[in-house]
């Protein structure tokens, strides 16, 4: 590997694009990285690509007797493009970087992470001696949302502390990597049923329980409960079960997901609730509150306590005792 | 949940061929995700593609957790294997290495328009066959 690198940049015209990757590809090696410039809608959940916005074309070289002349090839067939192109073409930027250990340097960004008064979080690849009633959790981050560095799994992770008792069945409606479950579970709760509409989620928490010696009581399944409008976010996979009454009650139910599809669930969530047992909703947005708070006190959560960081709420109530 | 986009990059890539070097790793390390997860996780699902390029968006969420999608072979590679020719001219506005015809230019246009960012048919085309001037490939 070489110790410094040639990071090249060409700024265009969107519609130069394909034929700037390709110029590019003819004298490097791995690919091209490609930025657009986008705009988010929907609370910041969804993107959509700016139309008609500059792009920007990266490639790295290893910087080495033959970076010149590849740069210089490039440089060539940027300024033989600009000839015929449909649109503008910048000039060849380079920037020299030191060479990282790419597959191991993101590692460093993680650090055991105490994430409520017991619950810590520890990458695989780091040492921690719980000290006191801590717990540890062995989560690496992945795909599935839940690592533990957003407010709502944090949030929600101080709720389930104070919330679960020994020997609690657990329900957990988009469970991401299974963070929530684990906690429970590592807190006391006797088992969980995790449930997302994810794959990969499903998996990381199957993968994640297992890690924590926890495989035999978390309960991971592809599915979310009856209510859920198939089409109201990103239309769902057709594997995806719709779970009803037959899932019985749970003590404890879960829900870090989405303002607007906590409310559709309102009913299925508290019908999953035992009469006194507690509901933990989290993932709301402050100026979407009622979208999730009004459908959940209709259909009888009660007690309902709240918690807001960086303009996310979580919340706590009880379904009332019939 | 709560999955607040954080960034998004998008990289051209060959199928099932994904290491942590470039671009994957400098591209993707700026945003602290599990690099190996997504090399892993791209190989897999692009393995039957082996030999094209397959490009892949992947959207970063605020808490370094991700997804991605898989998108078409860049028109470059379309047109390469339409016209038959395994590069294209470096001197393309005077060299040319081969050529395509019109149906094939729509035939690309119409599988790339999405990922183009196109709102029509025609502008698609334009910019395939932008392309196409590029690599000194014709229209006939």
């Amino acid at each position: 590997m070489p110790a410094y690198w040639l990071e090249l940049s060409v700024t265009a015209d969107p519609e130069t694009v394909e034929s700037i990757t390709e110029v590019i590809s003819r004298y490097t090696q791995g690919g091209v990285a490609i930025e657009e410039p986008f705009e988010l809608r929907d609370d910041g959940l969804t993107h959509f690509p700016i139309p008609g916005a500059q792009v920007t074309c990266r490639v790295w070289i290893p910087d080495d007797v033959a970076a010149e002349e590849t740069r210089a090839r490039i440089e060539e067939g940027m300024w033989r493009l600009r000839q015929i192109a449909p649109g503008a073409i910048g000039e060849v930027q380079s920037k020299r970087v030191a060479e990282q250990d790419w597959a191991n340097a993101w590692k460093e960004h993680y650090h055991p992470l105490p994430l409520g008064e017991r619950v810590v979080i520890r990458p695989s690849w780091r040492d921690y001696a719980p000290t006191g009633d801590q717990v540890v959790i062995e989560l690496d981050p992945g795909m599935a949302f839940g690592t533990g560095l957003h407010p709502t799994t944090r949030n929600c992770v101080r709720l389930v502390e104070q919330a679960v008792r020994p020997g609690d069945r657990v329900l957990d409606v988009g469970c991401g990597s299974g963070i929530l479950s684990l906690a429970a579970l590592k807190l006391g709760a006797a088992s969980a049923l995790a449930l997302d509409v994810s794959s990969v989620a499903v998996e990381a928490t199957a993968e994640n329980a297992r890690l924590n010696g926890l495989a035999d009581r978390v309960d991971a399944r592809l599915a979310t409960l009856e209510g859920a409008d198939s089409e109201a976010y990103l239309p769902l996979p057709p594997e995806v079960a719709f779970l009803g009454a037959e899932i019985g009650t749970y003590d404890l139910v879960l829900a870090n997901i989405i303002a607007r599809v906590i409310g559709q669930l309102a009913p299925a969530l508290l019908r999953a609730t035992r009469p006194g047992g507690l509901l933990i909703a989290s993932g709301i947005i402050e100026e979407r509150r009622d979208e999730a708070v009004a459908p959940l006190v209709a259909a009888g959560l009660t007690e309902i306590r709240e918690v807001v960081e960086n303009d996310w709420v979580t919340l706590i109530g009880r379904r009332a005792t019939d | 949940m709560a999955k607040k986009v954080r960034g998004v990059v998008k990289l051209q890539i060959p199928a099932g061929k994904a290491t942590p070097a470039q671009p994957i790793g400098p591209a993707l390390g700026q945003h602290g995700i599990n690099i190996m997860a997504f090399v892993k996780e791209y190989n897999e699902r692009t393995a039957s593609m082996a030999g094209s390029i397959v490009p892949v968006e992947i959207t970063v969420y605020e808490d370094r957790s991700f997804t991605f999608v898989t998108k078409t072979p860049p028109a470059s590679d379309l047109l390469k294997k339409a016209a038959g020719v395994a590069k294209g001219a470096a001197t393309p506005n005077k060299a040319k290495v081969g050529s395509i015809t019109r149906a094939q230019l729509r035939e690309i246009a119409e599988m790339k328009m999405r990922d183009l960012n196109a709102t029509s048919i025609e502008g698609a085309e334009r910019i395939v066959e932008g392309a196409a001037r590029s690599m000194g490939i014709t229209i006939q």
